[in-house]
């Protein structure tokens, strides 16, 4: 009886992983067909990408390139996050400045942070500071209209209701407008991130010494594919572990104002 | 606590208008036209009507919500121009109006805390009126966990606990399904004669309507709206609806709506 539980119990787990570890498995065979057909100057294959990754992390460079990528997102995009939520608001709840502010805003999304690489080297040099300006500007804007989204689909009766319990705007601000429309910002915050490295390895690979996007460009200059390899495969996984961290802190903290771990998975 | 029958609580209307620029410039478009009332301190007064007759209009007025093109409209001696604390607001819709990242009890001490009241009264008044509209237990729920009908005891305990002069209900009932309604009703008539409260109550449901008030207005449909009769109910709490005199006055005020849908006007 226990037993026939325990196995019950196990059976969908299995059947939930199953197909994904096949599909990854599938993933890896296709590669290594490849591999085989074009040889390894043009695809690797599994085994010498893991030769290159070691080669790599022996002389600590991937450490570092990794460290040095990560570092100029979480900059950049934290700061360009605390400086669109606020402003944000500000559009969302000030019809004038919304009036003059959102044709402009719906203008400059369009341009993708990349068309703006050149630019940023001129003005802010080819140090850090161009690379955080240019994740900035791909946060911003993002974070910005999704706040203002939210503000705009917040419920009148929700601020009526305040207003008639005695609440001042600052209150409504703080106890209403803000809570209400934390969901929205953490979408937005959520979807900077995947902007963000997007700008970063094409900075990175214009004007830097180091960094996930150096790897990758430079590899092309001692013709190391399999460098290549191992550093878009570095970038799927920070991505992807950052996505999910993201997610799930948003999940442990932010529960309450109707934040969910993922748009499918939970509702 | 409560408040008693004071001048204060007195809502006078005179010849009061509210239009919107209609479709041809210099065009006025008449939602409310020239209403005249007087509702007295602690009174019971429903405003009957059918859908879209301003009956709405005429509350979000009084709460202060919509402002007004012509006329008078003083709660005491004071002239009506924003929301404020002596006239809570119980809405329709309980999803868009409560805070559903606050629990049951959070949303019941809102105002008090607007109010910056200090914490061990803020729970005791709570408590009080939690108990009072019978959600005891329920404290920490979210409005997500609870039934519409509970949703709406949330509202009442919510606006009761900022202890206002007048109680503005726009058709509080009209989501509920039949058997829970009717119980609505029956505790709401009970809290209305503890607290003493000037109730205004919306709603387009003539039974109900008998069921509540005191007084009944009943609104011709709009646009140019206005307050055809007003009926005296003089029967005793708690009322049965199906006494000869509530029935009588049931099919009264029935052939009273019939009678202006056959003209295609009131008289």
């Amino acid at each position: 009886m226990k037993l026939s539980t325990k196995s019950s119990a196990y059976k969908p787990r299995a059947a939930k992983w199953f197909p994904i570890v096949l599909l990854w498995l599938l993933v890896l065979a296709v590669w290594q067909v490849g591999a085989w057909i074009y040889g390894p100057e043009v695809v690797p294959g599994v085994a010498e990408t893991w030769r290159g990754a070691k080669e790599l992390m022996e002389d600590g460079s991937l450490a570092k390139d990794i460290g040095v990528s990560f570092y100029r997102v979480l900059v950049g995009w934290s700061l360009g996050s605390l400086i669109a939520i606020p402003v944000g608001l500000i559009i969302g709840r000030v019809s004038p400045i919304r009036a003059i502010a959102e044709p402009f805003l719906n203008f400059i999304r369009f341009i993708p942070p990349i068309a703006f690489i050149t630019l940023f080297l001129v003005w802010f040099g080819i140090g850090e500071q161009s690379k955080i300006a240019l994740i900035l500007y791909a946060t911003l804007f993002i974070v910005m209209m999704n706040t203002l989204t939210g503000v705009l689909a917040l419920e009148e009766d929700k601020v009526r209701s305040a207003r008639s319990m005695g609440a001042s705007e600052w209150q409504i601000l703080l106890h209403v407008v803000i809570p209400a429309t934390t969901p929205y910002m953490f979408t937005g915050i959520r979807i900077a991130m995947g902007t963000s490295y997007m700008a970063i390895i094409g900075a990175e690979m214009m004007a830097a010494n180091e960094g996930v996007g150096f790897l990758i460009w430079n590899s092309r200059l001692f013709f190391r594919t399999d460098w290549i390899f191992v550093g878009l495969i570095s970038l799927g996984l920070m991505g992807f572990i950052t996505d999910r961290a993201v997610g799930w802190l948003g999940h442990k903290l932010l529960r309450r104002y109707g934040v969910v771990i993922s748009s499918g998975a939970r509702r | 606590m409560s408040s008693a029958h004071s001048a204060s609580s007195v809502i006078t209307i005179e010849g009061l208008d509210k239009s919107y620029g209609g479709p041809k410039q210099g065009s006025l478009h008449y939602i409310i036209k020239d209403v005249d009332l007087v509702v007295k301190g602690g009174e019971f007064f429903v405003l009957l009507g059918p859908s879209g007759c301003g009956k709405s209009t005429l509350l979000n007025m009084i709460a202060g919500f919509v402002s007004k093109t012509a006329g008078q409209l003083r709660v005491g001696n004071v002239e009506v121009d924003k929301p404020g604390r002596d006239r809570a607001v119980v809405f329709q819709q309980a999803d868009s109006s409560l805070f559903p990242w606050l629990t049951v009890l959070q949303n019941v001490e809102f105002g008090l805390k607007m109010k910056k009241t200090p914490k061990e009264e803020r729970r005791r008044i709570s408590d009080r009126f939690i108990r009072m509209v019978g959600l005891s237990g329920h404290e920490n729920k979210f409005p997500r966990e609870l039934s519409g009908g509970m949703k709406q005891r949330v509202q009442l305990a919510r606006v009761l606990a900022n202890d206002p002069a007048i109680l503005l209900m726009d058709e509080p009932f009209g989501a509920l399904d039949a058997m829970t309604r009717r119980t609505m009703q029956k505790e709401l008539s009970q809290i209305w004669r503890e607290t003493n409260k000037t109730v205004i109550f919306v709603t387009h449901d003539i039974q109900e309507a008998i069921l509540l008030g005191e007084r009944i207005a009943v609104m011709s449909a709009g646009p140019n709206s206005r307050i055809t009769d007003i009926y005296d109910v003089p029967m005793d709490y708690p009322r049965d609806a199906t006494a000869p005199e509530f029935q009588a006055l049931q099919r009264r005020i029935q052939s009273h709506f019939e009678a202006a849908l056959e003209g295609g006007a009131y008289p």
